[in-house]
């Protein structure tokens, strides 16, 4: 269950910490300290931490362990030596680290709230959301209507041979779409 | 080609901060202001664009992914400051909802692949595009990529050459495996943008009509 966002004054100071907070973690390098950090960091978002936990693992730690993997690799072809492993998991720990702070707190603050004193920041932030939703809806019917063309489940080929219509169709209707947004805009007084 | 977040000190990540504040403060005071209301829907298409076309990274050696950018379209039609605004978007977006790259590096992801290559991608092409409007509109969005990888490799080295243990791998390893797949990635990034500008041409031709 996601947790109830804070109001608005509360979250800009939670936004606040967490900023601080992230750019101290980033300069944490040794492995036992960071492992340690990231026991605190479970304990004080102890609410909902295992639906963070799974998030991270699923989206950021298999990227980061596979980019972090392959550096090593090439390390070892290039220098032709096994580079020394502890800085490299030490990378992919304090890379869960931050993503686990970062998504525990955007879990609490009421984002939009928070930018309600910056309105360049809030109208930012929605039209570009509003636009990413748009794209989303867009993506899906055509994937739809590239399986409704084939016979068969569409596999990878496919989708690339569909890849330029599907983003000639993105922009076009984004374009129109966008139009339709800045007459919204307009009848809204801005 | 994200650095992602924890592979650079705050020694490197805070004077890009510093370096890209003011550049965020202009450029959002002169594309994404409440006077621009005919642009600014426009830009936020793009944007998202540019958020779906990033979000495709394949990770390789080096510390950082390949992936193209769509962002040299934006530097092209509107400024580089446009695309570094609107590159700085995608990369806050993507930071907070996937994971990807970071908040702590978001300043030199942004500096990198929003707003020097798409810079040097402007330049050529408005040098190129008195002689062929097209060939200016590939090679400046194909010239965007492989510069914005050498920026990202030159600040992972110089995190290197500061503190080898953030990311041990020294400049010449890095660049050596960053700038081939960015070059490549940069001709899909030249055709990407050459089909999106003959495209927006056309429905903005079609509206007229």
């Amino acid at each position: 269950m996601a947790a109830r966002a804070l109001d608005a004054r509360r979250s800009r100071w939670l936004l606040l910490a967490w900023a601080v907070a992230i750019f101290a973690l980033s300069a944490v390098t040794d492995p036992g300290t960071l492992a340690v950090l990231a026991v605190v960091a479970g304990a004080v978002f102890a609410r909902g931490a295992g639906a963070v936990l799974r998030r991270v693992l699923v989206t950021v730690v298999p990227f980061v362990a596979l980019l972090v993997g392959a550096s090593w690799a090439w390390m070892r072809l290039v220098v032709g030596v096994a580079p020394d492993g502890q800085a490299y998991a030490a990378l992919v720990l304090r890379a869960a680290l931050l993503a686990f702070v970062t998504f525990a707190v955007m879990r609490r603050v009421d984002l939009l709230g928070a930018l309600a004193g910056w309105p360049t920041a809030s109208r930012l932030a929605v039209l570009t959301l509003a636009q990413v939703h748009a794209l989303r809806l867009v993506a899906t019917e055509s994937w739809q209507g590239l399986q409704s063309r084939l016979p068969r489940r569409p596999g990878a080929v496919d989708a690339v041979r569909g890849a330029g219509g599907v983003t000639g169709a993105l922009l076009t209707l984004s374009t129109r779409n966008a139009r339709e947004v800045t007459d919204a805009l307009r009848s809204r007084g801005f | 080609m994200h650095v992602p977040d924890g592979f650079l000190s705050p020694l490197v990540t805070l004077p890009a901060y510093a370096a890209a504040t003011p550049l965020w403060a202009l450029g959002v005071r002169r594309h994404f202001g409440s006077a621009q209301v005919e642009a600014l829907p426009v830009l936020g298409s793009l944007t998202a664009v540019a958020f779906v076309i990033q979000t495709l990274m394949i990770p390789i050696p080096g510390g950082t992914s390949t992936h193209l950018l769509g962002v040299p379209l934006l530097a092209l039609r509107y400024g580089p400051l446009a695309a570094f605004v609107a590159e700085s978007l995608v990369l806050v977006l993507q930071a907070l909802l996937l994971g990807a790259g970071g908040v702590t590096v978001l300043a030199v992801n942004a500096l990198a692949m929003g707003l020097i290559g798409p810079s040097a991608g402007w330049l050529l092409h408005r040098v190129l595009r008195p002689v062929h409007a097209g060939a200016a509109a590939f090679l400046g969005a194909a010239v965007a990529l492989p510069v914005a990888a050498a920026v990202v490799a030159g600040v992972l080295g110089l995190q290197q050459r500061l503190d080898p243990s953030y990311f041990p791998g020294p400049l010449p390893v890095v660049a050596a495996a960053l700038l081939l797949p960015a070059v490549l990635a940069g001709l899909l990034e030249g055709a990407y943008t050459l089909v999106a500008m003959r495209l927006l041409g056309r429905v903005r031709g079609g509206a007229g009509a």
